[in-house]
């Protein structure tokens, strides 16, 4: 029956007192916010940190929050926030295709995949490491649009942007995520995309 | 202009008007080139959809509430600050503002021939420090500031 609950009722709850109900908003949200967190930590100790922090920001500012928007947009707007704060400090260094020297470490990735021979046959699994090939705000972009069912005006609220802008942003993304792909799969992209 | 591949993006994703969205499928079937990024894109776009969320370790919820338990309880902001007090302060203010205009008007003669405007008396001659260099330099300020905000504001819409 709590599971019915929506968002909005469950922070009504936490608000007028009930707080172990928030481990109910926790359970709904961890799964995205944990893989927009992978998009910048690109590691699952630092990620979880990140998602950690993220949702006892959340926790700590929830009577600021305005029942106009949808919680998971208010929610993914901290993520992001706290997430782009975690890679200034953390200077992590962002994968790119085009630049050269990156050529190596794509290549160990391929070699990693085909020491796997079970990941090896799934395009999911080429599709992830796509993914983390991306730069942050691609991934971003791409995983809040796919995975987190938002539209271009709640992704441009999340990332301080504009929505044409996002637009934009979103097919840079996806060229650039389709090129990524066919560079990992080479001859098999054909068979697998 | 748009390419063809943001075209094709634009039918996937179904933000087309059902105008657009014909003449974009009549180019898919007639035009190769169109069919070609289609079903590459389409697959792309399959994927993307199908694509699973990442699973967080299975204390995550119970490291998050071990945290969260150590926090202050947090308070709906409407509970924190009533707007009846805030009402109360503007009604209070608004009031006193209405009283003295109401008392100025019933004891004026506006009628009066005599009737001058108030001059401000400070304590100092103002007319010494409004020289041209000063409004030089106030101007100059301005010029400056307003500069730093259209950098600041640029920035923004540029990220």
């Amino acid at each position: 029956m709590q599971e019915q609950q929506t968002d909005y009722a469950l922070i009504t709850a936490v608000l007028e007192g009930n707080t172990t109900v928030y481990a109910d908003l926790v359970k709904r949200h961890q799964r995205f916010v944990f893989t927009m967190a992978m998009r910048f930590a690109k590691n699952r100790e630092d990620a979880e940190e990140i998602a950690q922090d993220c949702f006892v920001k959340a926790y700590k500012a929830l009577g600021t929050f305005q029942y106009t928007s949808k919680f998971s947009t208010w929610l993914y707007t901290i993520t992001y926030t706290t997430a782009m704060t975690f890679l200034r400090k953390k200077k992590l260094s962002t994968l790119s295709l085009n630049d050269d020297e990156n050529t190596v470490q794509i290549e160990n990735h391929i070699s990693d995949y085909n020491a796997n021979s079970i990941e090896k046959k799934s395009g999911y699994a080429y599709l992830s490491q796509a993914i983390d090939l991306l730069l942050p705000d691609d991934a971003m972009i791409i995983t809040l649009f796919y995975m987190g069912e938002q539209s271009l005006e709640e992704i441009a609220q999340t990332m301080h942007m504009e929505s044409k802008t996002i637009k934009v942003k979103l097919h840079r993304a996806r060229t650039r995520l389709k090129e990524k792909l066919q560079y990992l799969l080479k001859d098999e992209v054909k068979e697998l995309i | 202009m748009k390419t063809i591949d943001e075209e094709i993006w634009d039918y996937l994703d179904g933000g087309l008007t059902a105008d657009q969205k014909a003449e974009i499928s009549a180019k898919i079937s007639s035009d190769p080139a169109y069919q070609e990024v289609f079903t590459e894109l389409q697959e792309v776009h399959q994927l993307m959809k199908g694509a699973e969320l990442e699973e967080p370790s299975m204390s995550f919820t119970r490291n998050v509430m071990d945290q969260v338990k150590l926090e202050i309880a947090p308070i709906a902001l409407k509970t924190k600050v009533s707007k009846t007090i805030i009402y109360s302060i503007a009604a209070f203010f608004l009031l006193s503002i209405v009283a003295i205009m109401i008392y100025t008007i019933a004891n004026s003669t506006l009628s009066d021939e005599t009737f001058e405007v108030p001059s401000l008396k400070l304590p100092v001659n103002t007319q010494e420090f409004i020289t041209p260099t000063s409004i030089r330099i106030f101007f100059f300020v301005d010029i400056v500031l307003a500069l730093i905000y259209l950098d600041s504001f640029l920035r923004r819409k540029k990220a």
